[in-house]
């Protein structure tokens, strides 16, 4: 069944849902809310392939991906590749990448089931507790891409905090980068627009706090790095970081070399 | 208290309980596996001592000592990679730290030294430069340049050249920068900058653990 000349409408996703029954799908980026909601509606599995799910050499994806390529999109691969799925969505364009596009393309060849595209231009701010809490800034991306196999909002009664520290970008496919900060960063760039389920939001992705120290962070081969980059020149105390599979020792001296030299408490 | 800055291939110690503390050096290789120092940095510091400070921090603090100026540029440029810190107005503005693509140029550059027997304190820096962007990588230059007619020395030269414009472009092509590290030492590697250049010397990393020491 192929489903890439379009993106399927809610319409046509019901009914390959009613044919399929499948009981365990996977995402890519953030789907629209209507789509995640008749997931959760039908109690199906959802697994985030943009999360390292398996414990695979990622050299098996270089038979399907360039080597030099988005990690996160080559751990999709790498996901679906061992998963066993029912069926993916993908979601494409402005909430997401061009990149996942081609990689949709690719899955739909390599595997016996339906991959789907969707285009989320969902505008319906669902708000940003996460990201402006005091906690761990690991576990707040932990609760901000675990909310997104949810429709609803995470029902979260968190109190925001001055910010001491900011944190702009995607979440890292390595997580470990996100150990030196302390609980009073912030969250900025895409991880906000996930945790607001509106990953389309260019307004919202591009919102800085200039009075405070920021690292703009961008996963090496991504078109964010651009973005990256540029807002980070623009930020009168930025850290530029892109890293690619893994958080290199440089790339964590720098982050703590960063936030140590620009005074801001462990 | 004994200070370390375990580099890549040379490790620079200072005893603050000597009288008047002047710092040592050790090719790395040359060190005891059991030998412990109070406080360390450099690549190899963690295997020698249980209080480390990161590079950055060691040349950003060191910096401040040496330098009398609040707004500046400190690049340091050792074996394995390079790294610097930009300051404005006393304020932290910028840094980087190339260990990827940065790779080995110090080493390189002293491996060939050795390998072809050139003394730099005499070679001229050359009108050409290879673009150079990691020491082993740039070898290859150097290999191609003998066999179109160049000199191992004009070669060698050139890659040095090259070495340096890379550095100065990493560091953002700043119009001055002060530099740290043992290339220091090395006049063609300072001459070959594109901009005004201030040698700090191969301990500017001490002197940044010597002032983390002394608060």
């Amino acid at each position: 069944m192929a489903f890439l000349d379009h993106a399927p409408d809610l319409e046509e996703i019901r009914r390959l849902l009613d044919e399929r029954r499948p009981q365990r799908v996977g995402i890519v980026g953030q789907p629209p809310r209507a789509v995640i909601g008749e997931l959760n509606g039908r109690a199906i599995e959802i697994l985030d392939l943009d999360a390292i799910l398996v414990r695979e050499d990622m050299e098996a994806t270089v038979a399907v991906l360039p080597r030099v390529y988005c990690a996160i999109l080559r751990t999709v691969v790498l996901n679906a590749m061992h998963l066993d799925l029912d069926a993916i969505f993908i979601d494409t364009g402005p909430g997401k990448c061009d990149s996942a596009r081609y990689v949709a393309t690719i899955l739909e060849e390599l595997l016996p089931i339906p991959v789907l595209t969707t285009i989320n231009l969902d505008q319906e701010p669902c708000g940003n507790p996460f990201c402006r809490a005091n906690l761990d800034l690991t576990e707040k991306f932990l609760a901000i891409t675990e909310g997104v196999k949810c429709a609803r909002p995470v029902a979260a009664n968190l109190d925001p905090c001055p910010p001491t520290a900011g944190f702009w970008g995607v979440p890292p496919r390595d997580f470990s980068i996100l150990a030196p900060f302390p609980a009073t960063t912030h969250v900025y760039g895409w991880t906000r627009c996930l945790e607001n389920k509106t990953p389309a939001d260019l307004a919202l992705e591009i919102q800085v706090n200039r009075t405070i120290p920021t690292v703009f962070f961008a996963q090496s081969f991504c078109a964010k790095t651009a973005l990256a980059r540029h807002l980070a020149h623009r930020h009168p105390h930025a850290l530029y970081l892109d890293i690619d599979l893994h958080t290199t020792s440089s790339a964590k001296a720098k982050v703590q070399a960063f936030l140590e030299l620009s005074e801001v408490a462990p | 208290m004994i200070l370390a800055d375990f580099g890549t291939s040379y490790s620079k110690f200072l005893d603050l309980e000597e009288r008047d503390p002047r710092p040592r050096i050790l090719p790395t290789k040359e060190l005891d596996r059991g030998l412990r120092v109070d406080l360390a940095t450099g690549h190899n510091g963690k295997r020698f001592s249980a209080r480390y400070v990161n590079e950055l921090v060691a040349l950003a603090r060191g910096a401040e000592a040496l330098i009398s100026e609040t707004s500046y540029l400190v690049l340091d440029c050792g074996s394995r990679d390079i790294k610097y810190i930009r300051y404005r107005d006393g304020k932290l503005l910028d840094m980087g730290w190339n260990a990827e693509c940065g790779a080995s140029m110090g080493f390189t550059i002293e491996l060939l030294e050795r390998y072809y027997n050139l003394d730099f304190q005499r070679l001229a820096v050359p009108e050409k430069t290879f673009s150079v962007t990691c020491g082993v990588l740039g070898i290859s230059d150097i290999f191609d340049a003998i066999t179109s007619g160049d000199g191992e020395s004009v070669a060698v030269a050139r890659f040095v050249k090259g070495i340096a414009v890379n550095a100065h472009r990493f560091a953002g092509s700043p119009e001055k920068l002060y530099l740290s590290g043992g290339l220091c030492d090395n006049p063609l590697f300072v001459k070959s900058f594109p901009c005004q250049v201030v040698p700090l010397g191969r301990f500017v990393l001490l002197s940044g653990l010597r002032r983390i020491a002394d608060r």
